[in-house]
């Protein structure tokens, strides 16, 4: 029964969705005060209800009711409780409830967080995130019903969830992408209302930055756990496929990072205005292909649900009005719009061009990548496929232009920047980078000239070009001590991000450069060096999980001196329902190293296959987007954000000053 | 021209829906075969029950046939054995390709023909022979001539000795049906007249 009540509050939600894309845009054009006060009850509502929906998929999947075709395929009586939830949005199904979840989430947020904007203005973004709301919505409802039941005939048994899926990365990696993606829907919604009212002043930017910061936060986060739940969950240690399904979480993300700072030239200069409304138009526009390319069976991917032509005509159908007709909006729009604003060619505004510039080409080179195949055989030339090494080539050119520019970009003021100041502070940056750099490989025994010491070059001088930069800034408050505590908090969060790409291309550079790897076969005792580090196969034991079999191989590893380090302990599953074999690898995780294990097969004479890597500052990957993703925290905590608008203009105008 | 800039995305977003629209019906997982309506690569290699009997493309003329490459070690050929002898039955010539796996001499593993043959038997007693004979490809060079990305696979080869259709995946009776029954009687229709 409460399946059906879960149906039910999913059609309420269509309903009030329906009504809050109606009612405000009714009220806007025809100037009526209730009926754009109805937009924030709406929002509210549409969101209890969807609330209401998921919460009574989790209840059949944590009661296990089979009827539901949903829990039969994706469940089982065996798991345990925390997968079961995971498991009610690990299918195509589910993942669309918990997406539908996320949006009227954020629906509701704009709503209630929304009361600085003129009442026009958020009855027009809530009407446009109505709109949004019902594509998803009808989706779920006609196209993939996760309430769906197989009565009367139903499985007593359900069939397990994946067991890919049954990792604790799994268990917040899907939240937090769509988070990412369903929040570039407010950006897109705050776009949408400019073109609507014709107006591009600052204001608007001003109100989209934070929900844009927020959208990206968790885009981030969201990446960086999928490819650290990746590295330890798939046994072979990579951090980054290339496959189209993560290429279609990276381009919303390439954008939304333009669009994060094409927004605050908008914000601040009033210029590049045309350009951003059409970088958050694209940000969310490249989320809904994504989600069109992974549901629709259009590529092959590791990630792909099942394909279903019907569902990819209805997400197309989809795409082609909300993409199709932003776009079309905007052009119409669009051609009134002149920017005013003059600059130099030496100044911030031409340094975060040139930031757009190559997050621009990096998302047409990872998008061309992605369905370049797919284009190539519906031209009727073939089949290919594009693969690491392209991808790979393209961003190593990319990088290093980018780094360089990124060091550069925070120290540059609006408007035009005089050369000669900044030749001093430069010429010690290159110097300290040069010096770190080489220092490092040094203290590493292996100085020379390859893809680890440019990346360690670009890494100092990104890192300690944007720290040397905060240290100026709070010097001229007075002193650092003083200037620390009325420096604006989304400065700090601006080095911190900066700081973490440092470290990301750091981590890179030295994995790609250093991580070696062996694959061996052990008996008990046997042991094997590798990169100064003695690997020791201790014992192998039968393991017994809740749903799983499989062996278990304690591993310890040594130094060159002899000490014992770490007893690794890997493993390797045998999932009872779904028949499949899972390696859990061990890792033994150092700022500057990870020792990294995986079990193979069982060999004749009691012998095991093993896999063994020791990966260099690949730890580093992770931190660096752990870092991005705080400068976006910190920055999201700036006062001038939650201030009235009144007041935000007073705060620039002193921000001006002390700039 | 300053306003026709602003249709560009509209453009290019439209220029990507047709692509996306044709995309979603034809099917990411086909690929085209590089051996199609070529003759097979020449070989020459031993049968696997009888070693010393050695097979070349010349002597597989005369009569359209499957070639079906497969291994013990692949449950989805086992699984297809049994309806592929049915096949047989009804007057459908087999000839069997015998995918070796890849032996690691590091991991002490090294490779035995005895073992294999009796595994070979074991596994036709229980599931059905639906084969001939079956060809040995021990170093798997015909197999990669042949563009084979992984088992089973199913080559038509008519009485020319020219390849007319490359099957990746099993045969079940849909498959056979739809695909595969028809293309085979229209090579073996033109048997008789060359």
């Amino acid at each position: 029964m409460i399946a059906e009540y879960g149906q039910l509050a999913l059609t309420f939600a269509l309903a009030l969705s329906v009504l809050l894309a109606i009612v405000p845009f009714y009220g806007s054009f025809s100037g009526n005060q209730r009926a754009l006060l109805q937009a924030k009850p709406l929002a509210i509502g549409l969101f209890i209800f969807c609330l209401l929906a998921k919460l009574a998929l989790v209840h059949a999947f944590l009661t296990s009711d089979f009827t539901v075709i949903n829990v039969a395929t994706n469940s089982s009586s065996i798991l345990p409780w925390y997968y079961k939830i995971t498991a009610s949005f690990g299918s195509h199904e589910g993942s669309m409830l918990l997406w539908i979840l996320m949006l009227s989430g954020w629906t509701a947020l704009v709503a209630i967080f929304s009361k600085g904007l003129p009442l026009l203005m958020q009855g027009r973004i809530l009407g446009v995130l109505g709109l949004i709301n019902i594509g998803f919505i009808a989706f779920s409802l006609f196209m993939s019903n996760p309430f769906a039941r197989s009565l009367p005939f139903y499985p007593v048994e359900g069939m397990d969830l994946n067991p890919l899926l049954q990792d604790f990365g799994m268990i917040i990696h899907p939240p937090l992408l769509y988070m990412g993606y369903v929040g570039f829907a407010v950006s897109f919604a705050f776009a949408i209302a400019a073109l609507i009212g014709g107006k591009f002043d600052s204001t608007w930017a001003r109100w989209a930055r934070p929900w844009t910061l927020a959208a990206w936060l968790f885009l981030t986060l969201g990446i960086m756990f999928g490819s650290w739940w990746a590295y330890h969950e798939l046994g072979w240690g990579g951090w980054w496929f290339w496959d189209p399904v993560e290429n279609a979480s990276f381009l919303p993300w390439l954008v939304g990072t333009a669009l994060l700072h094409s927004l605050a030239v908008t914000e601040k200069r009033g210029t590049f205005k045309s350009w951003t409304v059409l970088l958050a138009l694209g940000a969310f526009s490249l989320s809904l292909v994504g989600a069109f390319l992974v549901r629709s069976g259009v590529l092959v991917s590791v990630h792909s649900f099942a394909a279903d032509p019907d569902r990819g005509i209805f997400l197309l159908i989809f795409l082609l009005l909300v993409i199709g007709g932003s776009l079309a909006l905007y052009a119409s729009r669009m051609n009134s719009v002149r920017s005013q604003a003059r600059y130099q060619l030496f100044s911030r505004e031409v340094m975060l061009w040139g930031n757009n510039v190559f997050l621009l080409t990096a998302t047409l080179v990872v998008f061309l990548g992605t369905l370049f195949p797919l284009f190539h055989k519906e031209l009727g030339l073939g089949t290919i496929s594009i693969g690491e090494p392209f991808f790979n080539q393209m961003f190593y050119y990319l990088t290093i232009p980018f780094a360089l520019l990124l060091g550069l970009g925070p120290w540059v003021r609006w408007k035009q920047q005089p050369v000669k100041p900044l030749l001093g502070p430069f010429s010690l940056i290159a110097l300290a980078s040069l010096t770190l750099a080489l220092g490092t490989l040094a203290a590493m025994q292996s100085i020379q000239a390859n893809l680890a010491l440019l990346g360690l070059l670009l890494g100092a001088w990104v890192g300690l070009s944007a720290l040397y930069e905060l240290y100026q800034r709070l010097s001229q408050f007075g002193s650092v001590s003083k200037g620390a505590f009325k420096l604006h908090a989304s400065h700090y969060g601006m080095t911190i991000a900066h700081i973490g790409f440092a470290v990301l291309v750091v981590g890179v550079a030295m994995t790609k450069t250093y991580s070696v790897e062996r694959d061996v076969r052990m008996q008990i005792n046997d042991s094997i060096s590798l990169a100064g580090y003695q690997f020791t196969l201790l014992e192998v034991y039968p393991l017994q999980g809740a749903n799983f079999g499989g062996e278990a191989a304690e591993i310890a590893v040594h130094n060159s001196k002899g000490q014992l380090i770490s007893q690794l302990h890997a493993e390797k599953r045998f999932y009872q329902i779904q028949r499949t074999v899972m390696t859990e690898s061990a890792v033994h995780a150092r700022l500057s190293r990870d020792l990294y294990v995986s079990l193979g097969e069982a060999l004749p004479d009691n012998a095991w296959a093993l896999r063994l890597y020791v990966k260099p500052f690949v730890r580093w990957i992770w931190l660096g987007g752990l870092l991005m993703a705080l400068g976006a925290l910190v920055a999201l905590l700036d006062k001038r954000y939650r201030r009235g608008s009144s007041r935000l203009t007073a705060a620039n105008k002193s921000e001006a000053i002390n700039a | 021209m300053r306003k026709l800039m602003f249709y560009v995305p509209l453009v290019l977003f439209l220029t990507l829906a047709l692509f996306l629209l044709s995309g979603l019906f034809s099917n990411p997982m086909e690929r085209e075969s590089v051996t199609t309506n070529k003759p097979l690569p020449a070989f020459s290699l031993p049968d696997l029950m009888q070693p010393a009997q050695r097979w070349q493309p010349e002597q597989l003329r005369g009569e359209t046939f499957l070639l079906n490459v497969w291994g013990t070690w692949c449950p989805t050929c086992n699984a297809e054995l049994s309806y592929m002898t049915e096949l047989k039955q009804q007057g459908v010539k087999i000839i069997g390709l015998y995918y070796v796996l890849p032996v690691d001499p590091l991991l002490g593993e090294s490779f035995d023909l005895t073992m294999l043959q009796a595994d070979v038997s074991n596994k036709l007693q229980q599931r059905g022979n639906p084969y001939q004979f079956n060809i040995l490809d021990a170093d798997r060079s015909l197999s990669l001539d042949l563009g084979v990305s992984g088992a089973p696979e199913t080559f038509i080869v008519d009485s020319n000795g020219i390849v007319r259709e490359h099957h990746i995946g099993d045969i079940n009776p849909q498959v056979w049906r739809n695909k595969l029954a028809p293309l085979y009687q229209k090579w073996r229709q033109q048997d008789g007249s060359q």
